[in-house]
């Protein structure tokens, strides 16, 4: 038995504002994943896109008084996660073959006849670092890590 | 054994053995002669017996009786309610009484008809004849070549041809068999086909015919639409009415029965345009020189005998439209006196033995052709006297010459030989014998047909000179009312004649501007050329027999071991042949037997030629004046080249300048280059122009169409996965787009 004063209709006004923020969030997450070119901005645009919708999903739940809305967010948060796991590994194994984020570095799938659409030279990735000043030492430094070797000077 | 069946059996033997030539002949081998001078042979025999028959049943005498048998062997095409006659016109149907409806459509049918008559039987003696003794001489000629069945399966098919259409009775399969003649032409002279100059001789030839060929389509065309038929014959109609045929004895018997003015002359003019083309007449002469590159026996048969004789066979035939047309009959002789001339002139100055022999052949015909202009029944008996005595001594002259070939290795320039009298006697005394009959020297054979022409010549031009003959040589066919022979078109009721007499001047009455041609003046010119060209004759072929039979013996390096009198079954034929060169002029004008036979051919039945009959006279003046010719000829040639080295200095060196003008054949062949070829390579290179830069561009755009469109639409494959996801974007943009629009 759902309570009554929770099954109440919301005012159109609450609905036009809670789309336009949907849909806001949408075209942000758009634009990201169409001309970001890091990985994890990329995918952080999709999560964004994602929530858009959820954000739709609510406000139209509220103004029909039905919770069919809310539950069907419930799912796509669900999904996100999952999505959010796949995605991550799948950043990290780009990563480990070509040692940047950059979805510029995956061109090789197009036309055998056309040039690379951008980056017409690969940057070089090992310029060399700012120096970085010394400064004296404070306290007791660390012990020396264990995986020390595993760890990159950059990304 | 009717006469029906033996006539179709004429074609039909060597049609046989050409099939089975073409079929069995690589078997056959050295054998492959067999079938083909078999069918010939037999159709020789059976020619034979026509013209016996024929002679027999024409009576002979004073007034022969026109002998006309039609064979029908199938109705090769038919289509209903072609032709609707105006009412007055030529083509009428006889028979209906005047208010009924003359105007019942006529069906266009071509049947397969034979018609014998003593034209075709004389043509079928020649054609099968001749065609036999050549191919008996062709098994020693050909004996080494490679296309020996071939060249065989070739004579054969060209009997045929030539036989169907000597015998044909309707001007279409006329014109199918001129065709048919035209292709064995071209097939026998392209016989070595490897030599680029024989292949282009055969296309020469083939694309000059083709020029009278269409004189002879538009000709049927117009031959259909003033006669509403094309039929020699009569045929009945469904209905019982007579349909006349355009020499059928109908209209042959009515005085009106052909159309002259405009239109008529038009008809005999282009009928003149295809036998200028078939029989090398000026200005379509310029094949047959080229036509001897073919075999000598091919040459013997096809380019001096028969194939030739298919123009003058035409006119022959085709008399009674000429009569209606007196100025297209002087054109005719005017065409071939010319002709004559000029090739008497070139002929002079050949020094390869063959293009003698082609320019002789065109300045004989030119005589024939020079004689059916006349108009007068001497006249026509004449061309076909002076074809049958030409067909036998060419034939000859032609196989002579093939035998000094043959047996000097295929050399034929006279320059490099000589004194070959001792080498090859049989040889050397059939060509003097055939050279006698060529000049005119009493008493072979061209002597009296030559005289005829003459004579036929003669009285056109002075027709006082003939005494009580000369009423009946009027400049215009007098149509007199009482010639007609058998049931005229009046008594049956025929519409045309209803006013005869007025319609008979008025038809007369229409002249056209060729008409005034026809003066004595020009007939006196004519036979001045003629007679000139008589002396001109003799003068060519005694110098070619002086140079190739008399002088040193020298013999060229191409003999080899060859240098001998041919073998026998080359000298039979030469031998056989020598003997009507000798004797058929005497032997047929004394007893009047070929003029009396012809006589009773249909076409000369008719009352206009029928009218100009007068009894043979022997003209001794005229024979005197051609002997005389003759006698210059020869004495002058024997004062140049009897006795002498054939590559000596040529008595022709006095003819100065105009010497290179004959040698180069008058540049004739120069401006046909120039008018007629070089236009029409200029079009053909415009066209081809055309074709590749517009039409070859246009196709490969096409093609290259989808190869411009894919090279825009790859670059949408740019390995950037964020472009990929922008299409994906832009395409539902487009769907939203599109269903707000909608609804």
């Amino acid at each position: 038995m759902i309570p009554a004063p929770l099954l109440a209709a919301a005012p159109l006004p609450l609905l036009q504002n809670g789309l336009m923020v949907g849909a806001i969030l949408f075209s942000l997450g758009l634009v990201g994943i169409l001309t970001r070119r890091n990985l994890i901005v990329m995918f952080l645009s999709a999560e964004l896109m994602l929530q858009g919708i959820s954000v739709s999903l609510v406000a139209w739940s509220r103004y029909h008084g039905d919770f069919g809305g809310q539950v069907l967010v419930i799912f796509v948060l669900s999904v996100a996660a999952c999505e959010a796991a796949v995605a991550l590994v799948f950043v990290l194994q780009a990563f480990t073959r070509t040692g940047r984020l950059d979805s510029a570095a995956w061109q090789s799938l197009r036309e055998s006849t056309l040039g690379r659409s951008v980056d017409h030279e690969i940057p070089a990735i090992d310029a060399p670092l700012p120096v970085f000043p010394r400064l004296t030492p404070a306290g007791v430094s660390p012990a020396a890590d264990a995986d020390a070797g595993l760890q990159r000077e950059h990304v | 054994m009717s006469p029906s069946f033996l006539l179709v059996l004429v074609p039909l033997l060597p049609l046989a053995a050409a099939i089975v030539t073409v079929l069995a002949g690589r078997r056959l081998g050295s054998r492959a002669h067999l079938p083909a001078v078999a069918g010939i042979a037999a159709a020789a025999a059976v020619a034979f017996v026509l013209l016996v028959v024929t002679a027999r049943s024409s009576g002979g005498g004073e007034h022969p009786r026109p002998v006309d048998m039609v064979t029908t062997l199938w109705q090769w095409a038919t289509v209903s309610e072609a032709y609707e006659p105006a009412a007055d016109s030529a083509a009428a149907v006889p028979g209906t009484a005047v208010g009924t409806d003359a105007h019942a459509a006529r069906p266009f049918s071509i049947a397969v008809a034979l018609r014998l008559d003593p034209l075709t039987a004389t043509m079928l003696m020649i054609i099968t004849g001749v065609g036999l003794l050549v191919a008996i001489y062709s098994i020693g000629y050909m004996h080494d070549d490679p296309g020996y069945p071939r060249f065989f399966a070739l004579v054969a098919m060209f009997v045929f041809s030539m036989s169907m259409l000597v015998a044909a009775s309707n001007f279409l399969l006329v014109y199918v068999f001129w065709e048919a003649v035209g292709a064995c032409s071209y097939l026998l002279i392209g016989f070595w086909f490897q030599k680029p100059e024989a292949a282009r001789a055969a296309k020469k030839a083939f694309l000059v015919n083709r020029v009278g060929d269409f004189g002879l389509a538009i000709g049927v065309f117009l031959l259909w639409l003033t006669y509403g038929t094309l039929d020699f014959h009569d045929t009945l109609s469904p209905d019982g009415t007579i349909l006349p045929g355009i020499l059928g004895q109908t209209r042959l018997a009515d005085v009106s029965g052909y159309v002259g003015g405009a239109v008529g002359t038009a008809i005999c003019l282009l009928l003149l345009l295809a036998a200028c083309g078939k029989s090398a007449q000026l200005p379509l002469h310029v094949w047959l020189p080229d036509a001897m590159e073919g075999p000598t026996p091919a040459s013997a048969l096809i380019h001096a005998a028969t194939m030739v004789t298919a123009g003058i066979y035409l006119i022959a035939r085709s008399a009674p439209l000429y009569m209606a047309c007196p100025g297209a009959l002087v054109t005719v002789s005017i065409v071939g006196t010319t002709t004559a001339l000029v090739a008497a002139l070139i002929g002079m100055v050949q020094n390869d033995l063959k293009r003698v022999l082609a320019y002789s052949t065109i300045s004989q015909l030119g005589y024939m052709f020079a004689s059916l202009g006349t108009g007068t029944l001497l006249g026509f008996t004449a061309a076909i006297f002076h074809l049958l005595t030409h067909a036998f001594f060419k034939a000859l002259l032609f196989l002579g010459a093939g035998s000094v070939m043959h047996s000097i290795g295929g050399v034929i320039d006279m320059r490099r030989f000589g004194g070959l009298r001792k080498l090859m006697p049989i040889t050397a005394a059939t060509f003097l014998i055939g050279s006698l009959a060529l000049a005119g020297v009493a008493p072979f054979a061209g002597f009296f047909s030559k005289d005829e022409i003459l004579a036929s010549l003669h009285q056109k031009g002075w027709p006082s000179a003939h005494g009580e003959h000369g009423e009946h040589h009027a400049l215009v066919p007098r149509l007199p009312e009482t010639a007609a022979v058998g049931p005229t078109l009046h008594d049956v009721g025929y519409r045309g004649v209803a006013d005869h007499g007025e319609h008979a001047t008025a038809h007369a009455a229409e002249s056209v501007g060729l008409d005034a041609l026809d003066s004595p003046a020009v007939w006196q010119t004519l036979f001045w050329m003629a007679l000139v060209t008589a002396g001109l004759t003799a003068f060519y072929t005694f110098r070619a027999v002086f140079m190739t039979f008399t002088g040193p013996l020298r013999v060229p390096e191409e003999a080899g071991h060859h240098a001998h009198e041919s073998p026998r079954v080359m000298t039979l034929p030469l031998i056989i042949l020598a003997v009507p060169a000798t004797l058929a002029g005497l032997v047929l004008f004394t007893t009047e037997g070929l003029s009396s036979f012809l006589a009773a051919t249909p076409s000369f039945t008719a009352p206009a030629v029928a009218a100009t009959a007068a009894p043979a006279v022997f003209h001794w003046d005229l024979a005197l004046q051609g002997t005389l010719a003759a006698a210059l000829g020869i004495v002058i040639a024997a004062v140049g080249h009897l006795g002498r080295r054939s590559d000596g200095p040529q008595l022709e060196r006095w003819l100065g300048p105009v010497r290179p003008f004959l040698e180069n054949r008058m540049f004739i062949d120069q401006l046909y280059t120039a008018v007629v070829i070089k236009p029409v390579e200029a079009v053909a290179y415009l066209a081809a122009m055309f074709d590749r830069s517009i039409i070859d561009r246009l196709v490969l755009g096409v093609a290259r169409l989808p190869v411009s469109v894919g090279n825009l639409v790859r670059r949408l494959q740019s390995g950037l996965v964020q472009r990929y996801a922008l299409a994906g974007v832009v395409g539902v943009l487009a769907i939203i787009v599109l269903l707000a629009w909608r609804l």
